[in-house]
């Protein structure tokens, strides 16, 4: 199951371990990283410690952003991409749990970036036939960030707002800053008007190259909603996409552009597939030929 | 274990392919997504639906057409062609969106297949004309060939024949025939058919399955020390380098490249025969509600067909031919001329006129022949409980083309006879008159007809991309006196287009490749866009406003107003 | 008539799958089950002193555990008399006891793969395995006889609804089905019962000829 990672773009990243909630102060906590297992801790002191199981003395650096604790198993970046509105003061930022699911990082992503399915898999809650068309939108990949952005997408959803039953067209921003990395942004319900935005997110941890732990949270203005009924809804999007992704062959992302066929909606798929591979990486995905 | 491709092995039973069910079977490593359509045909796919690579057996089995669970891709009955993509409603998928799908057989009660077979299937030796009992298919987490071995202690008879993939056995004037298909080098079927069938099958079917599994358990206890042998390494087939990019406009004109035969000629209303086109070998491309196909006549003409067939029915093309003694000769060759029995060219199905499956309701008009896209259309939208109407517009009863399918279809048509021009055009606005978004109409018929309904539209408020329609002629007489120069900004090339020339037609001479299909400026299909100069629009198919803005031209009859005209090529 | 219930939870569908069935009106009490294990708390402790969902209350009696809250609602609300017919009470018994062992194999792969439970996966996976050959076989020979349900009636039973979910959950702890045809079939048949809904995880399936 788990294979040796020597692919230094992934090694050379942080990566997520786990939500903050979940980790018990002065418990040691286990889990598998690029293959790699690995012990993780918080003392009462707060102090972080990352630490390989087979290897005592290979300690791995820590990081504490967004309410998960991150590590590298190589040199990684002094930063970690921004996310500005986590740092707003009326915001709640909410771990909405974490899964595991039977499939690489990158096509994980790449659902997470897709609106197509929204009506034939999350049926009646982010989409609904007959509303089944994905309009075009636009697709930048900036160089000096680092980042893909895909924005003025728009898809029909039933019952758009709590405040009305009739469905509408709902603004995304989609940003990928990280290679198993993703955020989605819409308009925040009663503070349309001032153009803020609800960020909803997922930091993928590749336990192997097709297998993945997916943490997921929102950070939202919402005062309306409760916390339960965020993380509720959150969690049946993630139980519906899984049983999709576990059904998807090959396993590791196709990077090769002969290896599956694109339609306009995809736009962002293929961006990140051809931003992968000019990257160089080869863990989790198939190189293209 | 030896892989061998060729071989052509059982791999499911015709009782595990019940209506609107999707089997999931699997050999050597290659997985199959495996189901009967609603007429019986027996479909055997790769289990990947090339959009994303999601399992087609956790798809949805309607009937006539496979729909996979992601994004709702249609793909169609026989042929595995894609026939809607729900994110581009309006687009007409193209042809050549296929699944990979893999040469089948049902035949004495199993379905047999091979994954790279060098022959057509051969009835085993040892199989005759007589109906087995089909036992309870057994897997086994093994090897076959190590199934093979033991299965020879089999506790039945005496082994009077062996081969590769199967076994006999025989006791008394009763035969035992087991098959073991390779699902993956440590996994085996094992199918065994009775024969002759027995007096009581179901003590038998019970035996037997207590037997095999008896069986099953002893060897997966002998290989239970043993590390499981790895698995098949599957090679994915990359797709068609055209389908690989980002959709492009398709840049062939029309082309004839199927022999057809008319394989049955019928006089379905007055003045209209209805043909049905089979091919020889190959099977005819998918089509979706809306095409025609380019039809070539003795008589040396080439003209358009919109096909009638509803959806799944894959195997033929109909199409309807109305008589018209003012034409330029295409209707009445056919009518006269060709027979039941002859061999006709046609292309491959063209749609410029799709139908968009994500309206909350569809209105279909049609005047006279232009019934017959709209025939296609209305079956698929009942097929899928989507909603509609149709308005047909004729003169007498006589004149209703295929009352078989109108039948069908009763309870949503409206049939209006021998209405004036005035009236026709009352009844058009008062069908149109209450416009809720996301309806879409669908309009064929007569020029005068299609104008008195797009004006209709547009006052009731219909939006231009709302309103489709779809003209079989164009009836105006062609200006082609003037000329005039056109510049391709994108190629800069600048070319003199003569007196008695089109654009398309100098265009084609210099080496550019364009689409077109009637050429009379009806069907939209040599559309381009235009950035300099005055369009002179000689066309039917753009709107009003369309002409008016121009930035459009219809490049088969249109001209210049002015010296120069330059095109977005 | 309400429900503690857990989105996610396979014994919890089953109640709101069979009360969907039966066209019941209920209230529901949304447990954060998970991360935030509310129904170890200790006012739902209170309530089912072995901390598991899903639990039912009904005219101030409570109920827990899934079989027991599935005869309830049968032998007092299902005025058909299809869904839990005396006749079958032993045999539907028998498979909601055989349920609990799906629960106690598929379901727990399940745990361990998608919820990162720390449990013998191995274990659980063949355990899962000998159950649906069992399965498997039962409903072959039942559709040879003209059956299409596990108990030999001509309607489908409580013990239908008590088996279906963990099995049609089985892929998300890495127990595939395909070496089971008469399950899927016999699952395609159960998403055709009128008033079926999902779960996340279980999709529909086409409509019958």
């Amino acid at each position: 199951m788990t294979q040796h990672c020597d692919d230094s773009v992934v090694l050379n990243q942080w990566h997520p371990l786990s939500s903050f909630n979940e980790i018990v102060v002065g418990q040691k906590h286990r889990t598998v990283l690029l293959g790699r297992s690995l012990f993780y801790q918080q003392t009462a002191q707060g102090e972080l410690f990352v630490w390989s199981c087979d290897n005592v003395s290979f300690v791995l650096p820590t990081k504490r952003a967004y309410g998960f604790l991150w590590t590298s198993l190589g040199i990684p970046p002094d930063e970690l991409f921004a996310v500005e509105e986590i740092d707003e003061p009326d915001r709640q930022n909410v771990a909405t749990g974490v899964f595991g699911v039977n499939v690489s990082f990158g096509r994980a992503i790449e659902n997470f970036l897709d609106m197509g399915h929204f009506p034939f898999v999350h049926t009646g809650i982010l989409g609904e036939e007959p509303h089944t068309e994905v309009k075009e939108y636009d697709v930048d990949v900036s160089e000096s960030r680092d980042e893909i952005m895909a924005t003025r997408c728009r898809f029909y959803q039933p019952q758009a707002s709590l405040a009305s039953e009739a469905g509408a067209d709902v603004d995304y921003i989609f940003r990928v800053p990280h290679t198993n990395c993703a955020l989605l942004y819409k308009s925040s319900p009663g503070y349309e008007a001032e153009g803020r935005m609800d960020v909803i997110y997922m930091f993928l941890q590749p336990m192997g190259p097709e297998w993945t732990r997916a943490h997921t949270g929102m950070c939202v203005i919402d005062v309306a909603n409760s916390y339960e009924s965020i993380r509720y809804f959150q969690q049946i999007i993630f139980g519906q996409d899984k049983s999709i992704l576990e059904n998807q062959f090959p396993k590791r992302l196709p990077l090769d552009s002969r290896a599956e066929t694109p339609i306009r909606a995809d736009k962002s798929a293929i961006a990140y597939r051809r931003w992968l591979a000019k990257k160089g990486l080869t863990y989790g995905v198939i190189p293209s030929i | 274990m030896k892989v061998d491709l060729s071989q052509w092995h059982p791999v499911a039973s015709s009782s595990d392919l019940p209506l609107r069910h999707v089997y999931q079977g699997q050999l050597w490593g290659h997985e199959l997504a495996i189901w009967r359509a609603d007429d019986g045909h027996v479909n055997v796919w790769e289990n990947r639906c090339l959009h994303r690579g999601v399992r087609l057996s956790i798809g949805l089995n309607e009937g006539s057409e496979l729909r996979c669970l992601y994004h709702g891709w249609r793909y169609a009955n026989r042929t595995a062609g894609c026939t809607y993509i729900p994110a581009h409603p309006a687009d007409a998928p193209a042809r050549t969106v296929c699944n990979n799908t893999y040469q089948c057989i049902e035949k004495y009660g199993l379905v047999w297949s091979a994954v790279a077979p060098e022959r057509s299937f051969e009835t085993p030796v040892t199989l005759t004309d007589t109906a087995p009992l089909t036992l309870r298919a057994i897997p086994i987490n093994a090897p076959s060939d190590l199934v093979q071995k033991f299965a020879t202690d089999y506790p039945y008879g005496m082994v009077t024949h062996k081969s590769d993939t199967s076994m006999t056995l025989q006791s008394g004037a009763s035969e035992l025939q087991l098959f073991f298909q390779p699902v993956d080098s440590g996994k085996t079927i094992i199918r065994g058919l009775l024969i002759p069938q027995p007096v009581d099958p179901i003590v038998a079917l019970r035996h037997h399955n207590a037997m095999m599994t008896a069986l099953r358990d002893k060897i997966e206890l002998a290989v239970s020390g043993l590390s499981p042998p790895r698995a098949i390494e599957v090679e994915f087939k990359p797709v068609a380098k055209d389908l690989a990019q980002m959709p492009n406009i398709n840049t062939a004109g029309p082309k004839v490249e199927f022999r057809a035969k008319v394989a049955k000629k019928w006089i379905t209303s007055q003045n209209v025969m209805a043909f049905r086109l089979e091919a020889f070998s190959e099977q005819f491309p998918t089509f979706q509600p809306g095409a025609h196909i380019d039809v070539s006549l003795p008589n040396g003409m080439l003209r358009q067909y919109s096909l009638t067939n509803g959806p799944g029915q894959t195997d033929h093309y109909t199409i309807g031919v109305k008589r018209d003694v003012a034409s330029r000769g295409g209707s009445i060759c056919l009518h006269d001329d060709v027979q039941e029995g002859d061999v006709i060219a046609i292309s491959a199905p063209h749609n410029n006129f799709p139908l968009r499956r994500d309206a909350v309701k569809t209105i279909l008009i049609s005047g006279g022949i232009g019934i017959t896209p709209l025939l296609s259309m209305a079956q698929a939208l009942k097929a899928q409980e989507l909603p509609f109407e149709l308005h047909i517009f004729v003169q007498t009863k006589a004149d209703l083309a295929f009352p078989e399918i109108l039948q069908d279809l009763d309870a949503l048509t409206k049939i209006y006879m021998g209405l004036s021009p005035r009236a026709t055009r009352n009844v058009i606005s008062g069908v149109l008159a209450n416009y809720v978004a996301a309806q879409h109409v669908y309009i064929c018929g007569p020029g005068v007809m299609l104008e008195a309904a797009r004006e209709a539209a547009t006052k009731c408020g219909w939006p231009d991309e709302a309103v489709h329609f779809e003209y079989f002629k164009n009836s105006k007489e062609i200006d082609d006196k003037t000329t005039f120069e056109i510049a391709l900004s994108r190629s800069a090339l600048t070319l003199q287009v003569p007196a008695g020339k089109t654009i398309l037609q100098i265009l084609r001479e210099n080496g550019i490749e364009v689409p077109s299909s009637c050429e009379q400026g009806a069907c939209g299909t040599c559309l381009m866009t235009v950035i300099g100069g005055e369009p002179d629009h000689q066309d039917v198919y753009l709107s009003t406003k369309e002409k008016a803005s121009n930035q459009k031209i219809i490049t088969c009859v249109s001209r210049s107003k002015s010296n120069q005209l330059v095109l977005d090529i | 008539m309400k429900l503690y219930d857990y989105e996610l939870s396979g014994n919890c569908y089953k109640v709101r799958l069979f009360l969907s069935i039966l066209g019941l009106n209920f209230d529901t009490k949304p447990i954060d089950f998970y991360p935030g294990r509310e129904h170890k708390s200790k006012a739902l402790l209170s309530l089912n002193p072995l901390g598991q969902l899903p639990i039912f209350e009904d005219s101030d009696a409570i109920f827990c555990g899934s079989d027991v809250i599935l005869s309830y609602i049968a032998e007092n609300y299902d005025k058909s008399g299809f869904w839990y017919p005396k006749k079958q009470r032993l045999s539907i018994d028998n498979w909601m006891r055989i349920a609990d062992e799906i629960t106690a194999t598929a379901s727990a792969a399940r745990l361990h793969d998608t919820f990162f439970y720390d449990l013998d996966i191995d274990t659980a996976r063949a355990g899962a395995h000998r159950l649906f050959r069992i399965l498997d076989e039962h409903l072959w020979f039942s559709e040879k006889r003209g059956d299409d349900w596990l108990v030999e009636t001509p309607f489908p039973t409580i013990a239908d609804i008590s088996c279906f979910p963990y099995v049609a959950l089985s892929e998300e702890g890495g127990i595939s089905r395909m070496d089971f045809p008469a399950i899927r079939r016999w699952c395609d048949r159960v998403k055709r019962i009128d008033g079926f809904i999902t779960m996340p995880g279980i999709f529909p399936t086409s409509k019958a000829a």
